[in-house]
């Protein structure tokens, strides 16, 4: 009975800790939507408010009328989605090579991808736009996906992740006389479906939230995406913060859905299952 | 075979997310089915292509967010009156507006026709990137050069070359809160107060009341220069080969600026904590502010009543005069054609009149109509000082390596605004930087 | 034959990502690598000018003061970032109520623009009406002036990058959590293992990948970070929080010196690069695969 008490008086300091961590996450949030639904007049008042005097939804309507906003959320979800399906496809694809084949010049070909997150994208950006110039790609869908595809981010993680997986599993599928892409379909993808669950995640929100590639690129506002779109709301001299807060809302809830249906994926692995001890 | 026709599929599953990117359009307007699309396309099947059908594209970021619409009606105007040229409009916000501009001349994807602000002009000038549009002129029985306020045409002339043709004009004012005065029972600003003045009217309004301020005038390039004019401070000597800003007068101007901090009549960076100063005028606690005319519309829905006056000086007024042109890219392939929406954007009266009526900045005209529409809206009622203001204007001073100057005095006027180093450190500090910058 | 085949679909594998990595992503790279020997100030041609930019950055004292923030925001953040979201994962692993709701909650942090979150820290770190002076105030302490003082502004971007980051890596470690078997667990508590054991001995170890790569991802964001630094200080109270990548942005598109801001990036390249091959050598240690 006492072991029990302790464990408790424990375990009631963590939750605490946690719902306040919670609480200190989740102002900000509570935060925007309570700005986005003020009048602008009284949007930045230094104490702020949380809770809106005469709140309305004008801002949301506001977003609409002055911008192609429903175009604009049409192509963030055109551009994440191919994005978040190029970066698993070749991303797990490239992985399974780096956590499972040999080659001569393997570790030097990952370092090689590890360098080229390295350069900070304000320089490379510039080439980048002549390429893209040089395609005719100039205010295309297929500029604005194309580098978020292919960055080495998605390699890295799902690397990682392999490397974590025994390989006794698919010794056994080998001696079946399995090809290496069933190993890799049938063995190594169904078994790393948390790893692949947060890159996807991760994949989308970049481009989700990708700002200055897609400000660069396009021109035309049908195909501007949602950051670039919104930005168009700074005003030179003021800002109508309602409008901004109200965007990014907008902006948030998508993710947070896509983050919640990938939250069933975070079950623990079948590898557990095919372990001997 | 088996083995290698899953792998295949894969790949070609990647190379079709390319086909699908390739034909963006199918897709959203399968998606999004509205009239404006359905539209758009019956017109382009209907209309034969006849000979020199132009597209211009006009790269802007004074419309967005406010007067998209504004800029849609002066182009459905000239595209009335010019059937066969197309304007396309392209937008920035300010803030990402010549990095744009500079990657896409850079890539080669140059806009015909864009927006430059005065201290960003000369660089471009100076680059050969501006189309002379002199010779446009000349071949133009319509053009009269003298409708344009002739400041603001020769702020846009290089070297004898009309790089740019000016679109709006724009001041800084001396705004105040009259329900702040009358409660202290201060004279409103007159035209010429000093900033004694100001210092002895804000101590007034923040005396018995705890959450005003009296002024808020930023220090920073911009207003540096300005108010070392304003005490006959001198930046370089007549060719710009040497650095004149620790004298005296440069000195007493910059101790005077950070004195309204150091009198307690103007907050602290720390002690607005975040909010413009525009939105501090707003709430009603700020008694006067030194801002632009472009502000007039953001202050429209005040719950005080407010005015403007000229901007007091030191030993002597002087004034901002800020100017935006709309430029041709020198590489244009649609001259003729960029160079006729450049000459109606900047000079017809539909143009203006639309402008004046919604409050979208001042043109750059010489017409006393504009003018006399412009005096009769309100507030603020003293919009005469606007014009009085253009007395003491000046431009600001300007080098080739003017971004790095800018940052130079900034970094030096930061230090010293927090007590970090003296004025004259400040300044001394100023004019090593800019030393290093000058060829 | 089966070599012969190994080849076959190595290549077959590598090759999408490969291709494109190569296409969109070194390519530019190396043309930026290019011009670190040129001036260009993007309107006119660049123009050849050997080594001067390099003679330039080591002279430059607004770069070096630049390093020196950077590595401070560094050191701070880092070590901050990996206890915090490697916390948050352990606490969170557990069948708890509401581990769903906490588990959002922390991510939205992640998901937010920075634009909200930077509004809202400054209103937190406001030094008269802020929240985090007035809870000091309570324990009698009288705070700083945070982002105003330069002595506070940049620990208060680390506070605040922290805050916002830790959704980000605990999602790295849940996932690593996961692929630890619970057999593990299992075998070592019928041993007599009491938790503070089962966690070095079972977790840390079998988690080192994923922290190796939490570890890497941070140092590589950290040296480049930028947005929060430019939206909440742009640099100052008097440079003091002006970092690297923030004199990049300057150079190449308002000092019209793009070839001296890419030097300035392989400068910083160079030194991310070597962090990792640091980080690389050490994993041989303790990173268990």
């Amino acid at each position: 009975m006492e072991k029990n008490k302790k464990v408790n008086i424990k375990n009631v300091f963590m939750y605490i800790g946690l719902i306040i961590a919670a609480a200190t996450m989740l102002i900000p949030f509570l935060w925007m939507v309570s700005t986005s639904l003020k009048t602008n007049q009284y949007v930045l008042s230094m104490p702020p408010e949380f809770f809106p005097k005469n709140p309305t939804l004008d801002s949301y309507s506001q977003l609409f009328e002055l911008l192609p906003f429903d175009r604009m959320i049409m192509n963030s979800l055109l551009v994440a989605i191919s994005v978040t399906i190029g970066q698993v496809i070749s991303g797990s694809m490239a992985a399974y090579v780096f956590s499972r084949l040999e080659f001569r010049g393997k570790n030097a070909l990952f370092l090689i991808y590890l360098a080229t997150m390295m350069v900070p994208s304000q320089v490379t950006i510039v080439p980048l736009f002549i390429l893209m110039r040089y395609l005719g790609w100039i205010n295309t869908y297929q500029a604005i996906i194309s580098p978020m595809v292919f960055t080495a981010f998605g390699t890295f993680l799902l690397r990682q992740s392999f490397l974590t997986i025994p390989k006794d599993l698919e010794e056994a599928a080998f001696i079946d006389g399995a090809s290496h892409w069933t190993v890799f379909w049938k063995i190594i993808m169904p078994v790393s479906k948390p790893a692949l669950a947060t890159l996807s995640v991760f994949a989308f929100m970049q481009a989700w939230n990708a700002y200055l590639w897609p400000l660069f690129v396009t021109n035309d506002e049908k195909i501007m995406t949602l950051p670039v779109g919104l930005a168009l709301l700074h005003g030179r001299y003021l800002t109508q913060w309602n409008l901004v807060m109200a965007g990014a809302v907008v902006t948030i809830i998508p993710m947070l859905i896509i983050y919640l249906v990938t939250q069933e994926y975070f079950v623990k692995g079948v590898v557990t299952s095919g372990i001997k001890g | 075979m088996k083995k290698i026709f899953t792998p295949v599929i894969a790949l070609v599953l990647l190379a079709s997310i390319f086909i699908a990117g390739c034909t963006p359009e199918t897709i959203i307007e399968t998606v999004i089915v509205t009239e404006e699309v359905v539209v758009e396309k019956e017109v382009i099947v209907e209309v034969p292509a006849e000979e020199e059908d132009v597209t211009v594209t006009y790269f802007t970021f004074s419309a967005a967010p406010d007067h998209l619409e504004d800029l849609d009606e002066m182009i459905s105007i000239f595209e009335a009156e010019n059937p066969k040229i197309h304007i396309e409009v392209q937008t920035a916000s300010y803030d990402d507006y010549f990095t744009k501009l500079q990657t896409r001349i850079a890539g080669g994807d140059a806009p015909d026709v864009f927006e430059l602000n005065y201290e960003s002009f000369v660089s471009y000038a100076a680059k050969g990137v501006l189309l002379n549009l002199e010779p446009f002129a000349q071949a133009d029985p319509d053009y009269d050069a003298s409708i344009y306020y002739q400041r603001a045409l020769d702020a846009f002339n290089y070297k004898g070359m009309q790089l740019g043709l000016p679109e709006t004009f724009s001041t800084v004012m001396l705004y105040y809160n009259q329900d702040l005065f009358d409660s202290a029972g201060v004279a409103y600003p007159a035209a010429d107060w000093t900033w004694d003045d100001v210092i002895v009217a804000g101590k007034s309004i923040m005396e018995g009341n705890d959450d005003a301020w009296g002024i808020h005038s930023s220090i920073h390039f911009w207003e540096f220069y300005k108010k070392a004019a304003q005490n006959n401070c001198q930046f370089f000597n007549e060719d710009q080969t040497e650095v004149l800003l620790t004298s005296p007068e440069c000195v007493v101007a910059l101790e005077t600026m950070i004195s309204l901090l150091d009198e307690g009549v103007m907050p602290t960076n720390a002690e607005m904590g975040g909010i413009s100063d525009g939105d501090l005028f707003i709430s009603g606690d700020l008694g006067m502010l030194v801002s632009g005319i472009w502000m007039f519309s953001a202050f429209e829905e005040n719950s005080f009543n407010w005015d403007i006056q000229v901007e007091p000086g030191m030993a002597t007024q002087a004034t901002h005069f800020f100017a935006n042109a709309v430029n041709v890219f020198a590489g244009t392939q649609n001259a003729e054609a960029a160079y006729k929406w450049v000459k109606f954007f900047t000079s017809d009266p539909a143009m203006a009149e639309i402008r004046i009526d919604s409050a979208w900045e001042l043109p750059a005209l010489n017409n006393p109509d504009y003018v006399v529409g412009y005096l009769s809206q309100s507030p603020p009622e003293n919009r005469q000082a606007v014009f009085d203001s253009l007395e003491y204007a000046i431009v600001p001073p300007v080098i080739e390596r003017q971004n790095e100057m800018t940052d130079v005095i900034g970094a030096a006027l930061d230090q010293a605004v927090l007590g970090i180093i003296t004025p004259l450190e400040a300044l001394e500090q100023a004019k090593a930087g800019i030393e290093a910058l000058l060829p | 034959m089966k070599k012969k085949n190994q080849k076959v679909w190595i290549i077959l594998f590598l090759s999408p990502s490969l291709f494109g990595l190569l296409i969109f992503v070194a390519f530019p790279i190396l043309a930026s690598l290019g011009l670190t020997f040129f001036e260009w100030d993007m309107l006119t041609p660049p123009n050849f000018v050997w080594f001067s930019n390099f003679t330039r950055l080591f002279a430059d004292e607004n770069f070096w003061l630049s390093l020196k923030h950077t590595l401070g925001f560094i050191l701070g953040y880092i070590p901050l970032v990996i206890i915090t979201s490697l916390s948050a994962a352990l606490l969170l692993d557990q069948k708890l109520i509401g581990r769903k709701f906490l588990r959002t909650a922390f991510f939205i942090p992640v998901v937010s623009a920075w634009v909200a979150v930077a509004l809202l820290w400054m209103w937190i770190f406001n030094p008269k009406f802020g929240l985090l002076n007035f809870l000091l105030s309570l324990i009698g302490i009288v705070g700083p002036a945070w982002l105003y003082d330069p002595a506070w502004a940049m620990p208060a971007i680390i506070l605040t990058s922290v805050w916002k980051d830790t959704g980000f890596f605990m999602v790295m470690f849940m996932a690593g959590l996961q692929n630890i078997p619970e057999i593990y667990y299992e075998a070592s508590k019928i041993d007599g293992a009491n938790r503070l054991d089962r966690f070095f001995r079972i977790t840390l170890p079998l988690l080192s990948p994923v922290t190796f790569f939490v570890t890497i991802m941070a140092l590589i964001n950290s040296f480049q970070v930028f947005d929060q630094v430019w939206i909440m200080t742009k640099g100052g109270p008097a440079g003091a929080t002006s970092v690297v990548v923030e004199q990049i942005v300057k150079n190449a598109f308002s000092y019209s010196r793009m070839g001296y801001a890419s030097t300035i990036s392989w400068a910083l390249f160079i030194m991310v690069f070597s962090a990792t091959l640091i980080q690389m050598w050490a994993q041989k240690r303790w990173v268990n695969y």
